[in-house]
């Protein structure tokens, strides 16, 4: 089952997402926030008003955060639905760059730690349409990390 | 009459399917047009998610996709005309679309959710419907979203997360004996059937598509179900069940054993596709007059999957809860 956040680990959370992204802490008011697995899920309040069936309990919610290698990172479907809130640490990119990204997994990006923190996760988006996150690293590196199948599709979108 | 329901000589011993069609050819409208019809691939729908974004702004990466669509009655529904289906579309991966029968869209209409309901999906996977209501819900309140098959779950998964959606709480279980700790304002049955709304005819060899012929017992199955729904729903609460097949035996009986065992009331529905009236008579068999109330939908009329629709409130029909 879930485990609900205590109030020092939401905190923890929310402090990511506004410190790294700028995201108003008001996005978060009528979510509760429950651990599961090595994610973090974001839950609708109202969703608490009744006890979860434990045996027939699969899943809540959409996972918003997760632990990788000590760091959190947002999940993929989270920016894609929410990423417009984000004022900072945005990366628009267009679709060659996209492309060229997806298809080697890394690209170089001239001036990219003037436009972004670095070292840390950036949320990239393409003519305002939020696709996930990418790893933007010291020496202008930037590192794709969308899902396997959002890359194949956007590898295949220039022929 | 007549048999204008012609079948060919070379399907005299055909499958079931079509055996019911001819069975069917008094209740049916225009039957020749179905049997034209079927003759026809089935037509592809793209629902558009507006919890990630917005028709236009959908519809336009669509079209930058090279996709053409026509608009359908259902604002969030676009019918494909034309695409690519080898190439992969970013729509699709974004979460911003959910390719969907125009039909299978209507069961979620009638069911009237709304931010403030507790919904229940008994028979979720693989979430077209469920992902439909909590859109309709603005991802509000909270719906639970059950199915049976561990198999079926995965794929619920995988759309509820892809459309980014956060008010769902997904649970498995036998819907029949499904026990959750609180009762719902709204419930969708969408029952296993036999799929015959989604049969196609091989305009070549005659024969039917895609038909599957099992042994399990479906009505008895759908009996269950809406009962075990009927028994979780709150008092003036609303409970739509639907299936995508003609036959009357997993439709209108399966309605008719409610009536008699429950204290149930069928509504009137109202919905921006026109449908038949339930049948209330068949094969010597007389049904409640209630069962009017019920729609049919049929592939010829809609251009879609034929579909079945009953809403049904618990107590009398004016006390629905809003």
């Amino acid at each position: 089952m879930p485990r609900l956040l205590r109030e020092r680990q939401r905190k923890l959370l929310l402090d990511f997402f506004s410190e790294r992204f700028r995201f108003p802490r008001q996005v978060f008011d009528s979510f509760e926030m429950f651990a599961f697995s090595r994610q973090a899920f974001l839950v609708r309040r109202q969703a608490r008003r009744i006890d979860w069936p434990q045996r027939a309990f699969v899943r809540c919610g959409l996972p918003f955060a997760r632990n990788v290698a000590g760091f959190l990172k947002p999940t993929t479907v989270f920016v894609q639905r929410f990423g417009g809130h984000a004022r900072k640490n945005v990366l628009p990119l267009n679709l060659e760059t996209v492309t060229g990204l997806c298809r080697n997994g890394e690209i170089s990006l001239p001036l990219l730690s003037k436009k972004v923190q670095v070292p840390g996760y950036v949320i990239v988006s393409m003519d305002r349409h939020f696709l996930g996150v990418a790893l933007a690293l010291e020496e202008n590196r930037l590192m794709c990390r969308f899902p396997k199948a959002m890359k194949q599709a956007l590898e295949r979108i220039i022929p | 009459m007549g048999d204008r329901f012609y079948l060919p000589e070379h399907l005299h011993n055909a499958p079931p399917f079509l055996k019911i069609l001819k069975e069917y050819r008094n209740v049916i409208p225009f039957p020749d047009h179905l049997m034209e019809h079927l003759k026809r691939p089935l037509p592809v729908y793209f629902r558009i998610n507006t919890l990630k974004t917005s028709i236009d702004s959908a519809k336009k990466l669509l079209e930058k996709e090279g996709v053409e669509f026509l608009q359908t009655e259902v604002a969030e529904v676009v019918k494909v005309t034309r695409h690519d289906h080898s190439r992969p579309l970013l729509s699709y991966h974004l979460g911003y679309i959910y390719p969907q029968a125009l039909s299978s869209c209507l069961p979620v209409l009638a069911l009237e959710v709304n931010p403030e309901c507790a919904v229940l999906d008994l028979c979720a996977a693989p979430g077209g419907k469920a992902t439909f209501m909590a859109q309709k819900m603005s991802d509000e309140g909270f719906l639970v979203a059950n199915d049976r098959t561990r198999g079926r779950i995965t794929s619920l998964l995988a759309n509820v997360k892809r459309l980014g959606i956060t008010n769902t709480i997904v649970t498995q279980g036998r819907g029949e004996h499904l026990c959750l700790p609180c009762t719902f304002d709204r419930i969708l049955v969408d029952a296993p059937c036999s799929g015959q709304g989604k049969y196609r005819i091989d305009p070549d060899s005659g024969t039917v598509k895609h038909e599957v012929i099992g042994k399990t017992n479906l009505p008895a199955i759908q009996k269950a179900l809406i009962k075990r729904a009927f028994d979780i729903l709150k008092p003036g609460g609303i409970l739509v069940y639907s299936t995508c097949t003609l036959n009357i035996e997993e439709n209108e009986e399966v309605i008719q054993f409610l009536l008699e065992k429950r204290r149930a009331s069928l509504m009137p529905i109202d919905l921006p596709l026109q449908g038949q009236p339930g049948i209330i008579s068949f094969r010597g068999k007389e049904y409640d007059e209630q069962i009017r109330l019920a729609k049919r939908f049929y592939p010829h009329e809609i251009d879609s999957v034929g579909f079945f629709i009953a809403k049904i409130v618990k107590g009398a029909p004016e006390k629905a809860t809003p």
